[in-house]
């Protein structure tokens, strides 16, 4: 089962870098254990929202992908 | 918790090519977004960017202004620092540059690039 988002973060229609300017400002308004769903379909927010949350040292806990949608969920783990 | 990584961008380009200009600010204010510490160096005519007055005249296609995209990036902690000798190659004194900048010498620009993990030139 999957688990269940906290918040949601819509970034469809937004190119790069916005969907990642608006994941770390989303993160940094959230307490720790909470989950953050990131919507987006810029090409570029796949690897990207990766590399945010790698360098964030927080944790990507499910994705999925449809079509040129990507939806992470993201754990705040610190 | 893992030292911060540093990368410092060396900005070259000025407002005679501006679409030079936007991604120096964009890749850095990114890097403070993935907690990695950035700094943008401004060299030879990289400094007509930092000059009062300058980025507000710049604005390419559907971006918005650089000096928007150079106040995004300092209120993000990115730090911009202006190389002297190219404020006397181009005769621009030093009161002429927005707050934000500061004036540093060659010394500080070669300790910078021993320091970063990564050097990217515009």
């Amino acid at each position: 089962m999957k688990p269940k988002a906290d918040r949601t973060l819509d970034c469809l229609g937004l190119y790069c870098p916005e969907p990642v300017f608006k994941t770390r400002m989303e993160l940094d308004e959230m307490k720790v254990g909470e989950i953050l769903e990131v919507v987006a379909d810029d090409p570029a927010a796949e690897e990207d929202i990766k590399s945010l949350v790698r360098n964030l040292e927080q944790e990507i806990v499910d994705e999925t992908k449809e079509g040129n949608t990507v939806r992470f969920l993201i754990k705040k783990v610190k | 918790m893992s030292a911060r990584k540093k990368i410092l961008y060396i900005q070259t380009s000025g407002v005679d090519a501006p679409e030079r200009t936007y991604a120096p600010f964009i890749l850095a204010t990114t890097a403070a977004m993935m907690n990695i510490d950035a700094t943008i160096y401004f060299l030879i005519k990289g400094i007509t960017l930092v000059k009062k007055g300058e980025a507000e005249k710049i604005k390419l296609g559907s971006f918005p202004s650089l000096k928007e995209v150079m106040d995004q990036a300092v209120k993000a902690g990115v730090k911009l620092v202006v190389c002297e000798q190219s404020c006397q190659l181009l005769g621009i004194p030093r009161g002429e540059f927005t707050p934000e900048a500061k004036i540093v010498g060659a010394a500080t620009l070669n300790d910078l690039a021993l320091n970063a993990d990564a050097v990217l030139c515009f």
